[in-house]
């Protein structure tokens, strides 16, 4: 008899599953063998293994096309056309042959012609940089044949039952899992805003993040637990484990909105990166999308998705939510999230640089009135009515805008002026699809509070606008000059600090006395144990990973407001953490 | 012979582009260059390779010289146009191309 093995780490996505542990290791392993001495390399022997080793990679890309086709379309599938040409590639091939027929044997020879070609690419722009990924896709390829070297887990077709267990996992990796196969994710590092973690959270993957090298002793086929709520993965789970995690797991699913007990409306909705993703939120009892992140529709692929594209997508999520609203935040790259065929700009500090609504109205003016037209049009199909227009002496007001269900929000706001030109975009949009005769109206507009600058400058944001979104991720990161994706600085990534919290009043404040309302899409919004403390803060909407929401519907109608507001004038007189987790109660 | 032609795809000479250029080039019987314009005959590569077209690193709307020698010349320079001319999604020089040469 094998007793269990508990591991800590830290809880991602509040689920738990059960399931067979299988590693996933990208980087397998290619080491080449010593170089031998040329007088010993028969170089007839080693073109028949190059021309072997290329047939072979020719066969797993076009595989791996056909594959992408059926599954991502035409954009995804040229990929690998690519990848076929440099494979075919006379300049290589010749250089390579010659290689060989000068005594080097063939995995040397492909290795040092594709490492020539990926540095003269690298010194190059950042596109270029894009496309030395294709060659080591492609070098790895040839070694692997030529190495005889396993080919790396295809994390699309994952067995059933499978807890995937890794040293970490890019966000593209995550992104390629099928929930309905993987029953959880272990990583040995990440933290839990990581995008991976995001990803797993709104694919409503149980997952566990930075377990520490203790993960490392967990075989391939153990039977493996993954507690998202505790952090805990359990190696081996007892029968009482598995039925306390399993059946504990869902709180029953609440499709109607929820009131606090005293009867103030709050808005529980969901934040969704990916069409796939609409359709879970629905099923989870989502009041609508509160962040709908349009930049995935500009991701891995060679060129910016048509008008036609965008107006589509953002149909579709409104047509799954018919009774309720879908907020659509405009293109938010920059900072981490690169677009190659963008041309971003190379800069050494992104997160304080160009990305957000500062590209929209310089760099990507032209993009983003394309995005606007979709956007406009959507509006119309949201409504079905005529055009509105923006502004006249009624900011506030409601009337002229005749938007129904869509609302469009500006990402990475610092200045009244970007509102104001943005604005102006709008309106200078509608007026265009009015001459057109072309079907459209104005949604409701918002702008992120993700800065402090905006958090500041809250009163006059909302005077402006029809509402605010308070981005956590972010305005965790700002305040307190801290990179999420950096774990030496993860303990000052908390918006449980005092700063961050007091930022967050500021907002819902600065909103009052406006018509504006006020609602929050960071990770913090989907955390039921915060759920007082924001109802208490005056937000009006919360909106969350899918897998959340029955959670906080079920705390929302707990709340007294009353209670909820001294809690969280009781919270913002805190000077440090450890106060603020003691005034809710929480652990450490 | 030779044309010169403006970029219209988006991506540029990159990806489906570029791969498309390779491929379309190899269909014909004869020996093709490609260039930026403005660099005249030394920034000149062979079209049959991936990694030189990519190299070439040439944007959406810039102009590049085309060169063809031998008996599909001008067959493949119009493909090659055709090609370069479309934006990605209509680009079917493949199938309009095929086997007329003039």
């Amino acid at each position: 008899m094998t007793g269990s093995t508990t591991l800590t780490g830290i809880g991602s996505t509040p689920r738990t599953g059960v399931g067979t542990a299988r590693w996933y290791r990208p980087g397998a392993d290619l080491t080449l063998p010593d170089r031998p001495d040329p007088s010993t390399v028969a170089p007839e022997v080693e073109r028949e293994r190059f021309e072997a080793a290329r047939e072979e990679a020719r066969e797993a890309i076009r595989l791996a096309r056909d594959r992408a086709e059926v599954r991502d379309g035409d954009e995804e599938a040229a990929v690998f056309d690519a990848h076929e040409a440099f494979l075919d590639d006379p300049g290589i091939v010749d250089d390579v042959e010659s290689a060989i027929d000068d005594g080097t044997p063939a995995e040397h020879a492909v290795h040092d012609r594709f490492e020539a070609a990926i540095e003269q690419f690298e010194g190059m722009d950042g596109r270029m940089a894009e496309r030395a990924d294709d060659l080591r896709d492609v070098r790895d390829r040839l070694l692997r044949a030529l190495l005889d070297a396993p080919t790396p887990t295809d994390l699309s077709t994952l067995p059933a039952g499978t807890v995937l267990l890794a040293e970490r996992l890019t966000p593209s990796d995550t992104a390629e899992l099928d929930p309905a196969a993987v029953a959880g994710i272990a990583t040995v590092g990440g933290g839990r805003t990581s995008h991976a973690a995001i990803i797993a959270r709104s694919l409503s993957i149980p997952a566990v993040v930075g377990v520490g090298d203790a993960l490392g002793e967990v075989p391939d086929g153990a039977e493996v637990l993954v507690d998202g709520e505790a952090g805990e993965v359990v190696v081996g789970p007892d029968e009482d484990r598995r039925a306390a995690a399993l059946g504990g797991n869902d709180v029953p699913v609440v499709t109607e909105s929820v009131s606090t007990a005293d009867g103030l409306a709050i808005e529980v909705a969901a934040n969704v990166g990916s069409g796939a993703e609409v359709s879970p939120a629905v099923d989870r009892g989502a009041d609508g999308i509160g962040l709908f992140r349009s930049e995935f529709l500009f991701l891995d692929r060679e060129s910016p998705p048509s008008e036609e594209e965008q107006y589509e997508a953002v149909v579709a999520a409104l047509e799954a939510f018919p009774d309720d609203r879908v907020v659509v935040r405009t293109l938010d790259v920059g900072g981490d999230k690169r677009v190659p065929y963008l041309d971003l700009p190379e800069e050494p500090n992104p997160f304080l640089g160009r990305r957000g609504i500062r590209l929209s109205l310089e760099e990507h003016a032209d993009l983003f009135e394309t995005h606007l037209r979709a956007l406009l049009r959507a509006a119309a199909h949201a409504g079905g009515s005529d055009a509105g227009g923006i502004g006249g002496d009624d900011r506030d007001g409601d009337s002229d805008r005749d938007g129904g269900d869509l609302a469009v929000m500006f990402p990475m706001v610092s200045r009244v002026e970007e509102v104001d030109a943005a604005l102006d975009r709008v309106e200078s949009v509608a007026a265009d699809l009015a001459a057109e005769g072309t079907e459209h109206a104005i949604p409701d507009l918002g702008a992120m509070v993700e800065t402090p600058a905006a958090s500041f400058l809250a009163d006059a944001l909302a005077a402006r606008l029809d509402f605010l979104s308070v981005g956590t991720n972010d305005l965790a990161g700002y305040v307190m000059a801290a990179d999420r994706e950096n774990d030496a600085v993860a303990d000052y990534h908390d918006p449980l600090h005092p700063a961050v919290l007091r930022a967050i009043g500021r907002t819902t404040t600065g909103a009052e006395g406006t018509d504006a309302w006020v609602g929050m899409c960071g990770e913090m919004a989907g955390d039921p144990e915060l759920t007082e403390l924001l109802v208490g803060l005056g937000l009006d909407e919360l909106s969350m990973s899918a897998v959340t929401v029955p959670a906080v519907k079920e705390r929302v109608r707990a709340v007294d407001s009353a209670e909820a507001s001294e809690l969280a004038d009781e919270v913002l007189a805190c000077e440090t953490r450890v106060e603020v987790r003691d005034v809710l109660g929480l652990d450490g | 012979m030779e044309r010169i032609v403006e970029v219209v795809p988006e991506a540029g000479l990159h990806a489906r582009p570029a791969s498309k250029l390779v491929k379309t080039v190899n269909r014909f019987d004869a020996d093709v260059s490609v260039g930026r314009a403005a660099d005249g005959d030394d920034g000149s590569v062979r079209a049959d390779s991936m990694l030189a077209v990519t190299g070439l690193n040439v944007g959406h709307g810039e102009s590049v010289r085309i060169v063809a020698d031998g008996p599909d010349a001008e067959a493949a320079l119009d493909a090659i146009e055709d090609l370069l001319t479309s934006p990605v999604e209509d680009s079917t020089g493949e199938e309009r191309t095929e086997g007329d040469p003039t």
